[in-house]
């Protein structure tokens, strides 16, 4: 049995504080981007905290509770990752501070290392419980009234009218979201981009959340990467884009709509049966693939998408009867187009589109709901953000909720509500206990501001007149975006209850583990416990 | 799952910029592509360890392909340029000597990343929209009624890569050939959509450069046993076939084939294969050619019945052989051949090229494609002959879509280094309040953006000379390291770009130097001036985009996560 190694607060603070010193090079305007290099070689650059996190693979069984805490908060909202860690490492500091100070007071316990860690913890719990009960009444009462209102409705009445300046809302949330993934200077630009694809993907008679469901799922075939070029030359094309050219002479007629068959399997039959003389097997194949392309010409077909490559004989045949053929279609992007060729069969031009040198075969469609496929254009392989930016969107666009100012905002907000609270309850003396726990937690929120405006102090100094004064005049001024109420206190709800679980663990257990039983004797070292953590 | 092992944590590397492995390899690399820069650039030779082939080159993408970093930093910064490269095919070089200058400008001063990234942003919209501008100091039409612009052009190209090793004449002769190539390559008569043709090249080693030429149509490998005399009457029906006519049985998949032991396969495909001869001996065909193998008997069959027979194409020359002739591949050997697919070609000749002897093709009618044939004396130099004109004729074909180039020998960045000093001087303060600093910031990083700029012009000169800046036109200048300060005036003689000449009432200062701002003044159109060095506009303009947008990713990166495993 190897070694107890207890916990103390300092490690759990370290470890932490080890998190929150990489996040911090990422967060807020000075923020810059982290690059990856993944085992395969390849290079991703990021601001994304879930993605930072993951990509450390870190040892430590604390860091790695962690990060798995926040994997799951933004699994479940889309963002604020960040922020979590920030949060995270101010409320651990603070209880820490609390929890020392009154241990020296109290003598009932021989160790005070002891002492601090179950003063910490029964503040853990109490936050929690506070959390979980007063948090949201105060959010209402705080928060919400400083807010504005965002729902589908207005984002679909923008696509029309963009003229109308507060139905710029989804925008203004898709900057804020770049901002903090790509960085400041094409934040803008992208939000502006996917807010036009979303608007371009409406479907009759069908909830807002199926389209922005199948805009996400369909993300990699709607998205053509195409490198060597300034990031501002992405642009939306209508129709989609299928990533192949194609494998014979590109189509002539101007006939219009176009048909096209959709081939998953090789159309020249492969399997000898037993019997077949093998010239008579070929000239049967020859002509029964005669027959095939002869009769797709009685029906009109003139365009064939195939799942896989096919044989030589096929392109000939293919390209003497006229019809084009796009060999390797990936299945993505087939079943995209038999999704959005049901009910109509018909499909009109179908063009070689050059996108600078590169070939590809561009399918327009011919009625009357539009559909556009993104194609975004990048300097290097950093355009992978739009499909996690759909989520934030759906989250609080389906759910009509409130949204406010971003920088920070929010922590402040509620930072001065907590502290109105504290003083109004410690009027009645049962609530007593309950002050110094909102006073805390209103301390750890002010952190976040603090650190967004670490670099401009006059602008934090602002973001507190604004308050007093006239409401969102300042703010609005830094034009910084605007995030979402809802996911704001679910990632306080979500910290603090990482903080009552971190605080709750007291040792690590070390185990040795063989994978395999005939490994065992070979291996003289050892492999530590993976996630084994001790609880009480 | 005995293999099983941990994943090892990946290492990181906190504030990179700051980290003197990182700055020194990235000096090191800005050294290496600065002194290979321009006509007069060094050359590198590139050999791996263990032995391999030797490359001479100043080329970006070759040099760039070949080196390789075990720092994903420089990795990003190299990925991005050969990204442009790939697109453009020139100003590879000057999108990397521009990054790393800005980059390496920046980090000396003490300015905020975050802020420098604003200020270059904001600059580099000042510049491409000057550039845009009709009245652009730096930009020249293209007129596309003379060729002598886009001999100047390719001249440029040409002369800016020393490894092929040409001298005056040769490289007047390649930029002809390299226009002249282009030009066959554009459809005269066809409305509707314009598709282009394709120049095919044929390296010949050993001869000398100047008896490289162009000519319209293709060549293809000379067949066996055809002399000169049997030219068959034109025009000539042409054949073309895309499957194997060796009387292979690979194309029928997975199977279990039972032979019988009365039967012979072999002869009955030959049977069928030789059907094929006699169909396409009654259709009057006279060329036979064929993409893979000819079966030995039908090729014996077919000559002697006075077809010309080509096999073994290579996929390569298809789609050009399909385009010259207008035939369609054929792929089905058991069925007749459809009258449509047969092709025409207007006649045929033997060609002779040092060892080399080539059967070449005429088109029937006007038809895009042609062939180059590209001589040099050695196959290294051949070699980068082959890539500099492939860029030439990237370069030209640009031009169709903006006819437009910009004045090279470093004259387009002195002048935009005037222009952008120039311009940001006025409304410094809403500029300033703007990109969200103070004006010192903003002021210091505009000097950072010009000096970068000016110091990528200053990149062209590696004989220990000097450059200078015009205080009129903004146009470089050179001075020789042995003129006389007396004697400046005449040692000038023209600006880099030939399109201003040295005269008494000229003011120069040193490029590193400060001099107060002004505004470049437009040369005066003289058409009888014409710049001696033009520089591709699209190919340069994405080249300044790419330059700073890469710069200012590589400033943005503030952490680096390698994984290990």
């Amino acid at each position: 049995m190897p070694p107890l190694g207890h916990l103390h607060m300092e490690h759990v603070l370290q470890a932490v504080g080890v998190l929150e010193a990489v996040i911090l090079r990422s967060f807020g305007p000075e923020g810059g981007q982290v690059l990856f290099t993944r085992d395969t070689g390849q290079a991703m650059l990021s601001r994304s905290g879930t993605r930072i996190l993951t990509a450390l693979h870190l040892e430590h069984p604390l860091a790695r509770m962690v990060v798995e805490c926040v994997w799951k908060h933004s699994s479940a909202t889309g963002d604020g990752s960040k922020t979590f860690i920030l949060l995270l490492a101010s409320l651990l500091r603070l209880i820490h501070a609390a929890a020392s100070k009154e241990s020296n007071v109290s003598h009932s316990y021989s160790s005070t290392k002891a002492a601090e860690a179950s003063t910490a913890r029964h503040l853990a719990d109490k936050l929690l419980a506070f959390g979980l009960k007063e948090l949201d009444e105060l959010i209402a009462t705080g928060v919400v009234p400083y807010g504005g209102c965002i729902s589908w409705e207005d984002f679909t009445v923008e696509a029309q009218t963009p003229s109308l300046t507060n139905n710029l809302c989804v925008q203004k949330l898709l900057r804020s979201f770049f901002h903090t993934r790509c960085g400041y200077t094409h934040c803008d630009f992208s939000s502006h981009l996917t807010c036009e694809l979303l608007s371009h993907w409406k479907f009759k008679n069908q909830l807002p959340s199926f389209s922005l469901q199948l805009v996400s799922d369909y993300f990699p075939a709607l998205h053509t990467p195409v490198s060597g070029f300034p990031v501002r030359s992405s642009r939306l094309i209508e129709g989609q884009v299928i990533h192949r050219d194609f494998a014979t002479p590109p189509l002539k007629t101007d006939h219009q709509p176009v048909k096209a068959v959709v081939l998953t399997g090789s159309m020249q039959p492969t399997l000898l049966s037993t019997g077949d003389v093998i010239l008579h097997f070929s000239s049967w194949m020859e002509s029964s693939l005669q027959g095939i392309i002869a009769k797709l010409q009685t029906l009109g077909v003139c365009v064939l998408l195939s799942a896989v490559k096919q044989s030589a004989a096929v392109l000939a045949l293919a390209t003497q009867a006229e019809m084009c053929l796009v060999e390797c279609v990936s299945e993505d992007e087939l079943s995209l187009f038999s999704q959005l060729t049901t009910g109509s069969l018909a499909l009109s031009v179908i063009s070689k589109t050059g996108i600078n040198a590169v070939l590809y075969v561009h399918v327009a469609f011919q009625d009357s709901e539009e559909r556009i496929t993104i194609k975004p254009y990048s300097l290097t392989e950093e355009t992978a953000y739009r499909s996690i930016a759909i989520q934030p969107i759906q989250k609080c666009v389906l759910k009509p909720g409130c949204v406010l100012s971003a920088g920070g905002l929010f922590e402040l907000l509620l930072h001065y509500a907590l502290l109105q609270h504290g003083h109004s309850s410690s009027v009645s003396p049962d609530l007593n206990i309950d002050a110094s726990v909102s006073q805390l937690l209103a301390n750890a929120l002010l952190s976040v501001p603090q650190k967004i405006y670490s670099h401009s102090p006059h602008h934090f100094l602002d973001l507190h007149c604004c308050r007093e004064g006239d409401k969102l005049s300042k703010v609005s001024e830094l034009d910084l975006g605007l995030e979402s109420v809802s996911c704001k206190y679910q990632l306080l709800l979500a910290v603090l209850q990482c903080v009552a679980s971190l605080l709750k663990v007291d040792a690590v257990l070390p185990t040795h583990t063989a994978l395999h039983t005939q490994s065992r004797r070979l291996t003289r070292t050892s492999w530590e416990g993976t996630e084994d953590e001790g609880e009480d | 799952m005995s293999r099983l092992s941990k994943k090892s944590p990946s290492v990181c590397t906190d504030m990179p910029l700051d980290n003197t492995d990182i700055c020194s390899k990235l000096h090191l690399l800005k050294q290496i592509l600065t002194s290979c820069f321009g006509p007069t650039g060094r050359l590198k030779q590139v050999h791996n360890n263990i032995g391999g082939h030797v490359v001479t080159t100043s080329a970006s993408s070759v040099l760039l392909s070949s080196v390789s970093s075990s720092q994903p930093f420089i990795n990003l910064i190299k990925t991005s340029i050969l990204n442009h490269v790939s697109r453009f095919s020139d100003c590879g070089l000057f999108a990397a000597v521009l990054c790393l200058s800005l980059i390496e400008q920046i980090k000396k001063s003490a300015l905020r990343e975050s802020v420098a990234i604003r200020v270059n942003n904001y600059l580099l919209a000042l510049c491409t929209s000057y550039l845009q501008r009709e009245d652009c100091g730096c930009r020249v039409k293209l007129d596309f009624c003379s060729t002598q612009n886009l001999i100047t052009l390719a001249r440029s190209v040409i002369s800016s890569k020393p490894a092929c090793v040409l001298t005056e004449p040769e490289t007047l002769h390649i930029s002809k050939l390299a226009v002249q190539a282009f030009l066959l390559t554009v459809p005269c008569s066809s409305p509707g959509i314009v598709s282009f043709g394709r120049i095919v090249t044929v390296p010949v080693e050993g001869h000398s450069v100047l008896s490289s030429e162009v000519l319209p149509g293709l060549l293809v490998e000379m067949p066996d046993g055809l002399s000169e005399e049997d030219k068959p009457l034109n025009p000539l029906s042409v054949v073309l076939f895309s499957a194997s006519l060796a009387g292979d049985i690979s194309e029928l998949g997975d199977g279990v084939i039972e032979a019988h032991p009365d039967v012979d396969t072999d002869s009955q495909i030959l049977g069928q294969l030789l059907e094929l001869g006699r169909q396409v001996i009654n259709d009057e065909v006279k060329l036979f050619m064929c993409q893979k193998v000819i079966h030995p008997v039908l090729q014996q069959y077919l000559r002697s019945h006075g077809v010309i027979v080509v096999e073994r194409l290579g996929i390569a020359l298809m789609e050009p052989l399909t385009q010259l002739t207008g035939a369609q591949p054929v792929a089905t050997l058991h069925t007749t051949i459809p009258p449509k697919t047969y092709g025409k070609a207007r006649d045929l000749c033997i060609k002779h090229f040092g060892s080399k002897t080539m059967l070449h093709l005429f088109p029937l009618g006007e038809s895009a494609i042609c062939t180059m044939i590209l001589c040099h004396r050695n196959q290294t130099m051949l070699n980068e002959l082959k890539v500099v004109c492939q860029t030439a004729e990237h370069v030209l074909r640009l031009t169709l879509r903006e006819p437009f180039a910009l004045v090279g020998g470093g004259c387009t960045e002195t002048n935009l280094a005037a222009y952008v000093r120039h311009k940001s001087k006025s409304e410094v303060p809403e500029t300033a309040s703007v990109l969200m600093c103070s004006q010192t910031e903003y002021l210091l990083g505009v000097e950072l953006f010009c000096c970068a700029l000016e110091s990528a012009a200053r990149a062209l000169e590696h004989d220990g000379g000097s450059s200078l800046i015009d205080l009129t036109h903004a146009h470089r200048w050179m001075l020789p390291a042995d003129a006389i300060k007396e004697t400046m005036e005449e040692s000038l003689g023209f600006c880099g770009c030939g399109l201003v000449q040295s005269s008494p009432s000229k003011k120069w200062t040193y490029l590193n130097t400060k001099y107060s701002d002004f505004c470049p003044s437009p040369v005066f159109k003289d058409t009888r001036v014409q710049p001696r060095v033009l520089d591709s506009f699209t190919a340069k303009l994405s080249a300044l985009q790419v330059a700073v947008e890469t710069a200012n990713l590589a400033l943005d990166v503030k952490y680096i996560i390698q994984d290990m495993n």
